[in-house]
């Protein structure tokens, strides 16, 4: 782990080829040939399916109907999917609960993962065991990690036990069935799962930071803060910044480990976006509703990645 | 750096505390899936740590042979659930990787394919619940629903963002002079692809497909939509683990469970120095 070197790049704006400055036509022709099965499978899996996710979210089509989706425009409503979406105010709540989640989440696992990435920084005994050990819960199934935490908050499980014997008194508590301690166990779960994610990306950017510069500022008189200031920070910012992008991107499709400990429950207190539409897409069957927010959703994710985007290129610039 | 005596004791305090939070979870599945019945669920002073008397009954009930504990009987075994995940992750696997692989290629070599990178990183970013009514209806329109190769195409198209970023940086890193010289010899471009660049890069591709599988084995809810019950995958099937009679069948789910999760953590530390690039899209390397 001692030779960790860090190179920073972007992944998004990042150099996208290097052309060679000749290229006969063979290659360019080999070229195409060996792009063609990816630009295939993102065609199949991106262009026609948002058409047709755009055609039928101007419906009221449901696989019920017992017509074939292309007949949607039978059931045309005028758009009432879209004005529906602005006063469900079960929608508006998943999301405000999706981003409590992100909010929370994200930046606990930041923290304990920079924590424990500091500690890391330099050799001590122990070091690749322990190393390896952390990574172990990002690596497990999301699914079997929603059911494990499942029995750990079950009202005789362990982590009762345990407050129990801290407090010394018996300790109960029906996490899973009570609104409040439902959201806070789906949290934990979360942060146990991906702290060790920003762990190993952080460490990762630590170990680039250059050496001698931080030993001739020691040599200087510099303190710890004013190191991790002035040169660890600075060399961090980008890798920061994709670490945290990461965590929101993929803590906003929370659902697995959510969905297998509560199903969204009790009522729907840990309703988030992902578990609603599936409530929608499986339970309620009105498709044609289904795909107006999800269209909503990716156009408004949209917009905030490319604003993200040409903010960082920005920032690159100046 | 810093090696004072008081750091290194809070040091090694604080990392094995998160040790421990680390490990307990994991133990207590492993723990219970070798529980016999009477242990699964006790309150207060009665929970049990460790198996008092282990058994290997939670193994044998989800593979159909009846035990004296459980006397429920499965509908189905956990047998075809296993094969249905192993299947689906493994062909998935193979798309995603062979159309990855030629396209990071093409890309990487020839400049083809200038959209592939942004598209797939879009591809990646968005909830896979927000594109799967189409899906959905595609995938019954073909007859894929609730078979294993259904799973296997979405998971290949899923996935390939990952394959396409990893090896695209391993072939951006490879050093071109070998095919240069190649060439030079007169062998065509395909033929150096095949005969010389991918044999060396044997090792990136094993490493980028154990990590395409890890996420492809570990997927729940896209198996949850596009499977009925011939080819549920193992998370779930373990969801439908509960009957009225038993309630939670907390032993049976925890064997599953460890059977789920013991592959993916073993091949996740094997290739544990390319994790970072894989999962930052070849962005940081280690």
């Amino acid at each position: 782990m001692s030779m960790l070197a860090t190179k920073e790049k972007l992944s998004v704006t990042g150099d996208l080829s290097t052309p060679e400055t000749r290229i006969e036509d063979g290659g360019r022709r080999l070229g195409l040939m060996l792009t063609l099965p990816a630009q295939v499978l993102v065609l199949f899996i991106a262009v026609f399916p948002l058409l047709m996710q755009l055609y039928i979210s101007l419906t009221d089509w449901s696989p019920l109907d017992g017509i074939g989706w292309w007949h949607a425009y039978e059931l045309w409503n005028n758009f009432a999917n879209y004005t529906d979406l602005a006063a469900d105010s079960r929608f508006w709540d998943a999301l405000g609960r999706t981003a409590l989640v992100m909010l929370i989440c994200v930046p606990a696992e930041f923290l304990l993962g920079l924590g424990l990435a500091i500690l890391f920084m330099d050799n001590f005994a122990g070091k690749r065991v322990f190393y390896s050990i952390m990574l172990i819960p990002m690596m497990v199934v999301p699914a079997v990690t929603g059911y494990m935490f499942f029995m750990l908050f079950q009202s005789g499980g362990p982590v009762n036990d345990i407050i129990s014997t801290l407090i010394g008194r018996p300790f109960a508590l029906a996490w899973l069935s009570s609104p409040g301690t439902a959201m806070v166990a789906v949290m934990i779960a979360d942060i146990w799962q991906w702290t060790p994610l920003m762990f190993l990306i952080l460490l990762a950017g630590l170990v680039g930071v250059p050496e001698d510069q931080m030993r001739a500022a020691t040599l200087l008189g510099a303190s710890w803060t004013q190191r991790f200031h002035t040169i660890v920070l600075p060399k961090m910012k980008t890798i920061i910044i994709i670490a945290l992008s990461i965590r929101v991107i993929e803590n906003f499709k929370i659902f697995d480990t959510l969905y297998i400990m509560t199903g969204g429950g009790p009522g729907v207190a840990t309703e988030t976006i992902s578990v609603y539409i599936y409530k929608v897409t499986q339970q309620d069957l009105i498709w044609g509703y289904v795909a107006a927010i999800a269209l909503v959703i990716l156009i408004a994710l949209s917009i905030l990645v490319s604003l993200a985007i040409s903010r960082m290129n920005a920032a690159k610039e100046a | 750096m810093n090696r004072s005596l008081p750091f290194e004791i809070f040091r090694y305090g604080a990392i094995l505390l998160a040790l421990a939070v680390t490990l307990i979870p994991t133990l207590w599945m492993a723990s219970m899936a070798f529980k016999p019945i009477a242990e699964w669920s006790a309150a207060g002073a009665d929970l049990t740590w460790w198996p008092k008397s282990p058994t290997l009954d939670n193994f044998r009930f989800i593979f159909g042979t009846s035990t004296s504990d459980l006397i429920v009987a499965l509908d189905r075994t956990a047998g075809k659930p296993i094969l249905a995940s192993l299947l689906s992750a493994v062909f998935g696997t193979l798309i995603a990787m062979t159309a990855g692989t030629a396209g990071a290629y093409g890309l990487s070599r020839f400049g083809s394919g200038q959209n592939l990178p942004l598209a797939l990183i879009q591809l990646r970013l968005f909830p896979p619940m927000a594109v799967m009514i189409p899906v959905m209806i595609m995938w019954a329109f073909f007859g894929l629903v609730d078979t294993w190769w259904g799973l296997a195409l979405i998971y290949g198209i899923v996935t390939l963002p990952f394959a396409f970023w990893l090896m695209k940086t391993f072939f951006d890193d490879m050093p071109r002079e070998i095919e240069d010289a190649a060439l030079v010899e007169g062998c065509s471009r395909l033929r150096v692809f095949m005969k010389i660049t991918l044999p060396m890069m044997r090792p990136a591709l094993a490493s980028s497909a154990l990590f395409v599988f890890i996420l492809n084995w570990s997927d729940y809810l896209i198996a949850l939509l596009l499977t009925t019950r011939e080819w549920v995958t193992i998370p779930v099937y373990m969801a439908s683990l509960s009957s009225s009679m038993t309630g939670q069948l907390y032993g049976a789910k925890a064997a599953l469970g460890l059977i789920a999760a013991v592959p993916p953590v073993i091949m996740g530390i094997a290739i544990q120095k390319h994790l970072v690039r894989g999962l930052t899209f070849g962005a940081l390397k280690q």
